[in-house]
């Protein structure tokens, strides 16, 4: 039964938006209610294309159409959409429609939304570029492109009012403040996932030298290449490289530091791009590799290092990011934080996957995870939204007692941080717990222990840190800050319908998938599993599915140690936060070390910023005006002053020049003389004419 | 039509004294003549480049006319000279339009400046010796990258070197009667040791016709002497590292226009001098010296990254870019691989219209800022010059190597030919070098990056109140550019088409 689908449906999701986008200046002239419907009907039109290619994925099939691109070097444009692609893309383009809509209400009254929407319909069809694309190069188009959205959206307020700055001004790490304006976190941004472009250039570049190819299909058919690679050492140097790519992307340790300063852009953006969508690119790329390098090596082993790797990193990640989450006072930074974290999982998913005999267990896992953390993160960011909106701060120790005030987003928040701690019957409890499951898979017992707890003692602290926030912001009393607002007489009141009805939807969503998590999480399994067994020829275990207990008691243990501490902290009062550390030394310098962003971002600062600034000045310095500039000046300056005309040696060289070709000619040199008295301009003529005449003479 | 490539190339040197006289009554307007001249010769070479079926930019042409002594005088449209004519010809064309508006302005700041008094008559002849120079120019640097006879393209050099100097020293900025001189004493410096290769070679190697030049005649004592004196000379034209000393005060101190050109087009040129001469005519100098070039490619990526970022001047920081992007030319020549040599290549034409857009963008500023060049004393533009602002943001975005600018294609392509030529060679010495080369790319986002932020970003200075977009005369061209940019970026066949079967066959291909 062959799912057939028209061969333009896939080029069109992401040709609308980016065209879409271009027109967007133009529809602008119309008025500004026009170009925001126009903005939210391109992103609709997308994402039901999207869905017209879903019954594609249920039935575990893919669609592969290609034209020519580059035809000197047999380089191909193409769509592939496979199960992979096309779960991906209706991820996509439903939240970004339901963000669009958000952005609705969260942005108005702003000033320049054509650049506003632009950018958030060009980002929407650079993603579902990456996402549809059939080879390295065309994905990198829109890789590229994402990454300008973000820059630009981050930079959005770009006057860098001392309002918009993320963190808080004048505090300071290692000498380096800790405060960004949205251009400076912007340009940080672009650099950072710059550094990781590099990286994955150097993999594909090279991977294209031995393959001749960026096409993804090509790479799964033929195998050659991983030979080759293999026996020349560098097959897993490739794989690392490309992966670095997916580091950058994906704000994981080393290249974590951008997103937390990404939050200067609008919330709306922080939860379509630094939350839902681009950040999971990375992910989605190592989803996209991670089969073919799988299959295209003869023993699984060789390729072994690489998924351990890849699953360390997002370890690390998971924790280190997660310890900051648990100490940070703004708002959308615990959320950036704890995106970082949550992807962290993800990665640590995929990387397992390479390491278990069960590839599609864990691969299912990652995805699983990927999909319910796009929902309910979108939801909590779209909820911050509209509580900083709300009250006009974005510390949460400046909120406080809220729930009474804005009860819907107390609800939806409260269900979206239950999935994000992993509360049983909430969908992000399901998909961390199939990550930890699939731990459990890993061969060697010295890997699967440390990474088991690693996962375990991060999953204690998300719990801890997501409750933390709903404590803060909801319970308790209102702080000084709001009572001040209160008896100003401005009051803090609910979000208009059209921005809670966004998030309540993710939240409903984040249920559903909850009570039915079992069968979502069958249902994924079975369209991956149909698809890497038919298309990329891997071998495939069948199970049905069954709840691991390990894990079960573990993420349930996790989610009472971490939710009963920030209960006992934040909601109940029972202690105060502030008492306990100061009365624990060792607690307050952890405090110091999270804030402190444990010094990397300073360090990245000092290295490489200040380093290089530095270095420019020297070289400036020393080499450039201190040497080769003053031998420069000195050559004319000597000519000029010896030269009997002074300061007119410029005449001098037209003079001379002139004269020479001039004498050249027969016709003109009688009037030499005459012309030697005249102006530069004159020269200049005669030297055209004298250089015509001496081409036509020897012709 | 058989006289497609001549008349391109001498109906605007022929025309010049005409763009003069008529300049004299017509004043500014004489750009239009102008630009007339340089879109027919853009058509033609552009009409010369379509395949008899129709297919774009892969056909060649070659016109040859008998010259004697020297030998046949000829004009080459190939798969190698296509893309620097192309993009010659286009942003000539296109400058000429944007040159009306801001040399009046110069002409007019100059006056001021001088404290002469202003006249029509004065203006007139400024803006008709400013044209006449300037088709001379274009066409000099079309001639030299059609030529078939060595002797012909030193010609050429010379005709695009000289007009060159005039427009520097007579419409240029500050001490402009120095910079010219500087800048004609060092450009003249490189041509003598080019001029004194060319010789050795045509001497020794039989002939001065490219085609016929035997290298096997050359006597092995004396090849590193022609190979040094050729790349010296070639070498200082594309200002690298060392040799580049001219390039900031020339470019900075030129009329913006003529930055527009200088910068992008015409020091690119020496690539093409440089793939022409060793790579297609000395093969085995070539490669006896691409270690040498890989590494001075390598140092100017870095040095004129580094320097860029010391500087204040906008324009100043624009020359410094154009130093290091000159580098990625370099180092992709170095690669021995033919598509790191495409690289090359196509980084001349990406580097030409993102560094045309940038110097443009520059002049606008300075335009409507009534003169300011400091990055220091800017800030908040991109709200008041919008068309502007996004002109520069493609522009860097070309340089930096950004899809789906045309900058991505040719940095792509250098850098997999970096890759490719080393894991051919099989030397882990040139892989880590590719490798480091990849890793120096961030410099040129950073002060991309960095410019953007404070030029058009962050407080706009209270003077500047009032300011918004000049002329259309002035933003359609960038607007143009900008189209361009993209287009080639997203279709990048029309460059590579007729030049990668060229190079595959010259340096054999992928298997």
């Amino acid at each position: 039964m062959a799912e057939e689908i028209n061969y333009l449906i896939p080029w069109l999701v992401f040709a609308v938006p980016i065209l879409g986008a271009l027109l967007m200046p133009v529809v602008a002239r119309f008025g500004n209610r026009i170009r925001d419907y126009y903005a939210i009907s391109t992103t609709l039109v997308s994402a039901i294309l999207c869905a017209l290619m879903l019954p594609l994925a249920i039935a575990g099939e893919s669609f592969h159409h290609q034209v020519m691109w580059i035809a000197a070097l047999d380089i191909t444009a193409g769509v592939l959409a496979d199960p992979l692609s096309i779960l991906m893309a209706n991820i996509v383009g439903w939240l970004s429609f339901s963000i669009m809509i958000y952005s609705l209400g969260y942005m108005k009254g702003e000033e320049n939304m054509t650049r506003y929407w632009f950018l958030m319909v060009f980002f929407i069809g650079s993603m579902q570029l990456i996402i549809l694309s059939d080879n390295f190069l065309q994905l990198f188009f829109g890789w590229e492109g994402v990454g300008l959205c973000s820059y630009g959206l981050i930079s959005f307020w770009n006057k860098d009012l001392k309002k918009d700055y993320v963190g808080t001004v004048g505090e300071k790490a290692w000498g380096i403040p800790l405060a960004f304006s949205p251009t400076h976190a912007g340009s940080k941004a672009f650099l950072m996932t710059r550094v990781g472009d590099v990286s994955f250039l150097i993999g594909i570049l090279t991977l294209f030298f031995f393959s001749g190819t960026f096409d993804f299909v090509k790479l799964s058919e033929s195998h050659g290449w991983a030979v080759d690679l293999a026996q020349s050492g560098l097959l897993i140097p490739v794989a690392l490289f490309i992966f670095g790519g997916a580091i950058g992307k994906s704000a994981q340790f080393p290249l974590q530091e951008w997103l937390p300063d990404a939050m200067a852009g609008p919330t709306s953006v922080s939860a379509l791009i630094h939350a839902a969508t681009m950040v999971k690119a990375g992910v989605f790329l190592i989803a996209r590799i991670g089969p073919i390098f799988v299959t295209a090596v003869e023993n699984v082993a060789t390729i072994m290092p690489f998924f351990e790797f890849v699953a360390w990193i997002g370890a690390i990640t998971a924790f280190l990011a997660a310890s900051q989450a648990m100490v940070s006072k703004e708002l959308k930074k615990v959320l950036a934080y704890s995106t970082v974290s949550q992807i962290g999982y993800m990665m640590l998913a995929f990387g397992v996957a390479g390491l278990t005999s069960d590839f599609v267990f864990a691969y299912t896992a990652g995805f699983f995870h990927l999909t319910s953390h796009a929902i309910f993160k979108a939801a909590l960011f779209m909820a911050a939204g509209a509580i900083i909106h709300g009250t006009h701060t974005k510390y949460m120790t400046e909120m406080g007692g809220l729930r009474t005030k804005m009860r819907i987003t107390f609800v939806a928040m409260t269900i979206a941080a239950g999935s994000l701690a992993g509360i049983p019957f909430l969908s992000g409890f399901w998909s961390k717990d199939a990550i930890l499951a699939s731990i459990l898979g890993v061969e060697s017992s010295l890997t699967l222990i440390s990474l088991y707890a690693i996962a375990s003692i991060t999953a204690v602290m998300t719990a801890f840190y997501s409750f933390r926030m709903i404590g803060m912001i909801f319970f308790g009393k209102p702080s000084k800050y709001i009572k001040k607002m209160e008896s100003d007489g401005k009051h803090v009141h609910e979000a208009p319908v059209i921005m809670y009805a966004p998030y309540v939807i993710l939240a409903i969503l984040t249920l559903g998938i909850g009570l039915t998590g079992p069968t979502v999480e069958g249902f994924l399994e079975g369209s991956l599993a149909h698809h890497l067994e038919h298309s990329v020829h891997m071998e495939i275990h069948h199970h049905e599915f069954s709840l691991n207990r390990i894990a079960v008691s573990t993420s349930i243990i996790a989610v009472i140690i971490g939710c009963g501490s920030s209960y006992l902290f934040y909601i109940g009062n029972k202690m105060s936060p502030n008492q306990v550390i100061t009365s624990i030394p060792i607690l307050s310098k952890l405090q110091n070390f999270f804030e402190n962003r444990w010094y990397i971002n300073s360090l990245y600062y000092i290295v490489f910023i200040n380093g290089s600034l530095r270095l420019s000045k020297f070289t400036d310095k020393y080499i450039e005006t201190g040497t080769l500039s003053k031998l420069n000046t000195v050559v004319p300056n000597y000519s000029i002053t010896s030269s009997k005309y002074g300061g007119r040696f410029d005449r001098y060289v037209v003079d001379g020049t002139a004269t020479r070709i001039a004498n050249l000619n027969l016709f003109l040199s009688r009037n030499i003389r005459k012309l030697q008295t005249g102006i530069a301009e004159q020269y200049v003529f005669v030297f055209t004419i004298g250089i015509i005449a001496l081409i036509i003479l020897l012709g | 039509m058989s006289l497609l490539l001549l008349q391109s190339v001498f109906l605007p040197i022929i025309l010049a004294p005409v763009v003069y006289f008529v300049g004299l009554k017509m004043g500014k307007n004489v750009g239009w003549l102008a630009f007339v001249i340089m879109l027919y010769s853009t058509g033609l070479v552009l009409y010369s480049g379509i395949d008899s079926d129709g297919s774009l930019f892969t056909n060649n042409r070659l016109e040859t006319y008998s010259w004697n002594p020297v030998g046949e005088f000829g004009l080459h449209l190939d798969g190698l000279s296509f893309p620097f004519a192309a993009i010659i010809m286009i942003l000539s064309t296109t400058l000429a339009v944007y040159s009306m508006p801001y040399m009046e302005h110069r002409v007019h700041e100059e006056f001021h400046e001088n404290k002469k008094k202003f006249s029509v008559d004065a203006m007139n002849r400024k803006m008709a010796l400013y044209y006449s120079l300037y088709v001379i120019y274009a066409a000099g640097m079309l001639g030299t990258v059609l030529a078939t006879n060595l002797i012909q393209f030193y010609i050429f050099f010379e005709l695009m070197l000289i007009p060159s100097f005039f427009l520097i020293s007579e419409f240029g900025y500050g001490e402009r009667a120095k910079i010219s001189v500087m800048y004609f004493l060092w450009t003249h410096v490189g041509a003598v040791s080019l001029l004194a290769g060319i010789l050795t070679v045509g001497y020794f190697g039989g002939s001065f016709n490219f085609v016929e030049i035997a290298e096997s005649g050359l006597p092995n004592s004396i090849r590193i002497w022609v190979a040094i004196a050729i790349s010296f000379g070639l070498l200082m034209k594309l200002a690298a590292a060392g040799l580049h000393v001219w390039l900031p005060y020339a470019h900075a101190e030129s009329p913006t226009p003529i930055s527009a050109l200088l910068s992008p087009a015409m020091i690119g040129i020496g690539a093409y001098a440089f793939l022409r001469i060793f790579v297609f005519i000395l093969p085995s100098i070539y490669e006896s010296i691409v270690m040498a070039i890989t590494l001075w490619g390598l140092l100017t990526m870095i040095y004129g990254g580094l320097m860029a970022y010391a500087q204040d001047d906008l324009k100043r920081l624009l020359a410094y870019s154009s130093v290091s992007q000159m580098g990625y030319i370099i180092f992709g020549m170095g690669s021995l691989y033919y598509l790191g040599v495409t690289g090359s290549v196509f980084h001349y034409v990406s580097h030409g219209t993102g560094k045309a857009l940038l110097f443009m963008a520059a002049g606008s500023i300075i335009m409507q800022t009534g003169g300011i060049r400091s990055i220091r004393k800017l800030g908040g533009l991109g709200s008041k010059l919008p068309i502007t602002g996004i002109a520069a943001m493609i522009g860097f975005l070309a340089i930096v190597g950004v899809p789906p600018t045309n900058g991505f294609q040719s940095e792509w392509m250098i850098f997999a030919g970096a890759f490719g030529g080393a894991l051919e060679s099989g030397s882990t010495s040139k892989l880590i070098i590719a490798a480091l080369a990849l890793a120096g790319t961030p410099i040129t986002a950073g002060y991309a990056l960095l410019t953007m932020r404070k030029v058009f970003f962050g407080t706009l200075p209270k003077d500047f109140e009032n300011l918004k977009d000049p002329s259309p005369l002035m933003t359609i061209p960038l607007l143009f550019l900008c189209a361009l940019t993209l287009l080639i970026g997203v279709f990048p066949s029309v460059i590579t088409d007729n030049l990668i079967p060229l190079l595959q066959s010259t340096f054999g291909g992928m298997t």
